[in-house]
């Protein structure tokens, strides 16, 4: 297990429509990529059944060092101060090749 | 009652289909993405036979179509606003994402009319097409605006701090992704080939656009079925009112339809049934994205009940019919 390294992997889940707002912040504050799934579920405000666009949910997830995570977190909290909805949540992961999630990622790429 | 009888057409019977299925909790599913695939060939169905039967069409009338829907995007969602907050329980903000909906259109609600119509064999104007693409967007400008003035009104300067300082980039996008939506621009597109390009070629495609037309509609129609079913028991979280106002809505969106194609526009019967779905109908493809990135303080969970488990099932069962005898009434008088 030596040559794994501790980074930070953080986790969105939120309605699709919010997809571009959401990857383009996380952009914008240099993580080094994301990647985007398409998800259904349910909660205390309904169902995301994932048949319609309007009802579909996304999953994003990005791997980060530790010292970036606050910075990202600052942001997502603004946005939802502002009311948007969605669920954010930070776990630990390891990683081999640690300096591939160190380079920030070209703010202007999009799905 | 003849009226009765014309909703006896597969694409009708189908979403009732899809409704029951959701109701008796049948496992019936479609697979994702599947009523995208659906819809985009629906709108470049109707979109390319719109636009070559345009062309032979005239530019005056088709400007003054033009102008009322616009008339009625911008005009529709006021009225929804109004109506809205005589609800002591209704808060602004939710109010201006509902009326947006109401403003907008919704393509399956206009294409279920054009089966309705052709089962009758009652023919129609291609204008209603060309609204159809113009209505999309002018409610989801209206719906941002009151959404600001709520705020505004709510004095709720935090919010209005933190609008401002991302504020003008914000909202020129949600225009821009009113304004490309993609449904609109498959619309358009198909509107501009279908008038330009040329009769030998264009009946080649007429096989694809014509033939199985109803067929692809009762298969979309049928997963709508069961997302409107679905929704049906959602009508308890959404509460009397607003239900009441899913059904109300449409029936004044239709009558001012029945009046703009009649008595502005001089259509037929045909033509008026279709301005009077474009009033009635409520969007659930462009505006609740607009919405949930516009107006996020708004419950998506009621415009969505409302503009599909409420308004579209309405339309589709009661409001085509209705708004045929209104016209048929209004003409003869």
């Amino acid at each position: 297990m030596k040559r794994l390294v501790p980074e930070k992997l953080l986790t969105i889940i939120a309605d699709g429509a919010l997809e571009a707002k959401l990857t383009k912040l996380a952009a914008k504050s240099g993580v080094s990529g994301y990647t985007v799934t398409e998800a259904r579920g349910a909660g205390s405000t309904g169902v995301q059944s994932g048949n319609l666009d309007i009802d579909t949910n996304i999953l994003i997830k990005i791997i980060l060092p530790e010292s970036r995570v606050a910075g990202l977190l600052d942001e997502l909290e603004r946005l939802l101060k502002k009311s948007y909805k969605f669920k954010v949540f930070v776990s630990d992961v390891a990683v081999l090749m640690p300096q591939s999630y160190e380079r920030p990622m070209d703010e202007d790429l999009r799905l | 009652m003849a009226g009765l009888q014309n909703l006896l057409i597969p694409a009708v019977l189908f979403f009732a289909l899809g409704y029951i299925a959701k109701l008796v909790r049948s496992d019936l599913k479609f697979p994702p993405d599947m009523a995208k695939a659906l819809s985009i060939y629906l709108l470049v169905a109707i979109g390319l036979h719109g636009g070559h039967e345009l062309a032979k069409a005239d530019l005056v009338i088709a400007m003054k179509s033009i102008l009322v829907a616009l008339g009625m995007g911008f005009f529709l969602p006021l009225a929804a606003y109004r109506i809205l907050m005589m609800s002591a329980k209704m808060d602004r903000l939710n109010a201006a994402a509902i009326s947006a909906h109401y403003g907008s259109v919704s393509a399956g609600t206009f294409l279920t009319a054009v089966a309705f119509l052709d089962s009758a064999q009652i023919s129609y104007e291609s204008y209603p097409v060309i609204m159809l693409a113009v209505m999309e967007s002018p409610a989801i400008i209206v719906g941002l605006l009151l959404a600001a003035w709520a705020r505004k009104q709510e004095g709720d300067q935090a919010q209005r701090e933190s609008n401002g300082q991302n504020g003008n980039g914000h909202l020129s996008e949600i225009l821009r992704d009113a304004f490309t939506n993609g449904s609109v621009v498959l619309l358009i597109g198909a509107m501009v080939i279908g008038a330009v390009a040329k009769p030998s070629a264009f009946d080649k495609v007429i096989p694809f656009i014509d033939e199985i037309f109803m067929g692809v509609l009762c298969l979309f129609l049928l997963e709508m079925g069961l997302e409107a079913g679905r929704r049906a028991n959602e009508f308890k979280r959404v509460g009397g009112f607003l239900v009441g106002f899913g059904i109300g809505m449409p029936l004044l969106g239709g009558a001012v339809g029945v009046i703009a194609g009649a008595m502005l526009l001089d259509f037929s019967v045909g033509g008026t049934v279709l301005v009077a779905v474009l009033g009635a109908s409520a969007s659930y493809i462009a505006v609740p994205p607009a919405m949930r990135l516009a107006v996020p303080e708004a419950n998506p969970s009621y415009y969505l009940t409302l503009a599909l488990g409420v308004t579209f099932p309405f339309n589709v069962i009661v409001g085509i019919p209705l708004y045929q005898w209104m016209a048929e009434r209004l003409m003869s008088a």
